[in-house]
């Protein structure tokens, strides 16, 4: 069992499908995110890839605070997603709510919604910050499956 | 017991998975290079179908149980019975008999049908939707890819692809009449695989996922593998019809030289779909049916020309 695990384990780390999805951000964040997946950084080399549906992707990059409005929304995301999966908070509002937080109409962080695996400071969080978060999430997979025996 | 080893092993199931996957590779690769990227690594695609084969299955409520976990099964099954009509490295496939060249394309149409029928059993709107544009697809480049497949078959004068091969060896360069059917059905394939410029029923910045909405996990990675081996087993089949020479190497270098021409033809549908944009769906129709059906036409008319004052 310990050689598939492992397998399995590497595979993961090899195959992260992302997701993005815009909780309320000003739209700084997700133009880093899609600067990210340009041929000038290439994720596809670490085997990122894209995927428009829920139910293909692991990893989900959310970016911005999240709404009132959006709330359920997000939730909703999250639960069509196939187990396992990971959360990315992109950008200070993401992991805090940042300047909008307290705002009437924002609910404050990702993590109050939805559990987050990685965060990503910035304002917005550079294309290289968003892959060294993203590949820093990969490697704490790796020391999690090492813990465990 | 010999069977069981031809359809488990070689060509079959194993054999196919693990060129598909090589070739999947070679194909992203290559319009990786072609958009001046690195590139995956050479594992990518196996790591890919490891990592969704260990993924949860999620089954919509709403969705048919049954109907959506056999239609994965019956794609990869449908391409891989279609490899033994096919004749690979010498004239003789594994099995024949006459007329198996319409039974080849049948059995290629079916990983469409079924995913007409995954995608609407899913009951969600987007895979409706991209099923629906699946099958309209279908009707609109099935057509040319027959005529022009047809046209190498009537001038062999056989429905047979044994027949032909055996024809093509019996005279060289008569092949060489059949690029434009060549070109033709490379363009039809390219519909019949759902890649890039005709990739409107999984159009991602429109419809989601298209067919594949709903799908994850196993049933995924099975679709997937279904349409790889789908593409191998579709360039092996315009190998045989198009590129008809060098079958009587023997088996080392017949296979090799096999492996050669399966690759180029897949490194053709890669430029192409690298260097196109999506089409939409009434354009793809109109461009199929006023362009490639007449050319089809043009292809049989060369063939007829030839066998009535040359071959006779």
């Amino acid at each position: 069992m310990g050689l598939v695990q492992k397998i399995v384990t590497w595979s993961r780390i090899k195959s992260p499908w992302i997701i993005h999805f815009n909780t309320g951000a000003c739209n700084a964040c997700d133009i880093e995110i899609i600067a990210a997946l340009t041929p000038r950084y290439d994720l596809e080399r670490f085997g990122v890839q894209l995927k428009g549906t829920p139910r293909h992707a692991d990893v989900l990059v959310c970016s911005g605070p999240v709404t009132r409005q959006i709330k359920s929304r997000l939730r909703r995301i999250y639960d069509q997603m196939p187990e396992p999966k990971f959360v990315v908070a992109v950008g200070t509002c993401a992991c805090t709510g940042g300047v909008f937080d307290g705002c009437y109409s924002v609910e404050s962080g990702i993590d109050k919604v939805i559990p987050v695996s990685a965060y990503i400071p910035g304002c917005p969080a550079s294309p290289k910050a968003i892959i060294d978060g993203v590949v820093k999430l990969l490697t704490s997979l790796e020391d999690k499956e090492d813990k465990k025996k | 017991m010999l069977s069981i080893f031809y359809i488990l092993i070689f060509p079959g199931f194993l054999f196919l998975s693990a060129f598909g996957l090589a070739a999947q590779f070679v194909d992203r690769k290559l319009c990786a290079r072609l958009q001046n990227r690195v590139g995956p690594p050479w594992f990518q695609p196996l790591a890919d179908f490891i990592k969704l084969s260990a993924k949860e299955d999620i089954i919509p409520e709403e969705a048919n149980p049954s109907m959506f976990k056999l239609m994965p099964v019956l794609a990869i099954t449908a391409a891989i019975t279609a490899i033994f009509y096919i004749p690979l490295w010498s004239v003789n496939p594994i099995y024949a008999f006459s007329g198996d060249l319409i039974v080849v394309l049948y059995l290629l149409t079916i990983p469409t049908l079924t995913f007409f029928l995954g995608g609407w059993y899913s009951t969600s709107l987007y895979s409706r939707i991209g099923a629906v544009r699946a099958l309209t697809q279908l009707f609109a480049y099935e057509v040319p890819l027959l005529m022009s497949i047809l046209a190498p078959a009537l001038l062999a004068d056989t429905w047979s692809l044994k027949e032909m091969s055996l024809f093509y060896s019996a005279h060289p360069f008569f092949w060489l009449f059949n690029i434009l059917g060549f070109a033709i059905s490379m363009i039809a394939l390219l519909g019949k695989l759902e890649k890039v410029p005709f990739d409107i029923p999984e159009a991602e910045t429109e419809i989601v996922g298209g067919t594949f909405t709903e799908y994850s996990g196993r049933l995924l990675a099975l679709f997937r593998l279904g349409i790889d081996i789908e593409q191998i087993v579709g360039a092996a089949l315009l190998a045989a019809v198009y590129l008809p020479f060098g079958l009587g190497l023997g088996p080392v270098a017949g296979f090799l030289l096999f492996v050669l021409k399966v690759l180029t033809i897949v490194c053709m549908l890669s430029i192409l779909r690298t260097i196109f944009a999506r089409l939409r769906i009434d354009q793809m129709i109109s461009f199929c049916w006023k362009c490639l059906a007449p050319l089809a036409f043009i292809q049989l008319f060369i063939d007829l020309v030839l066998k009535g004052f040359i071959v006779r």
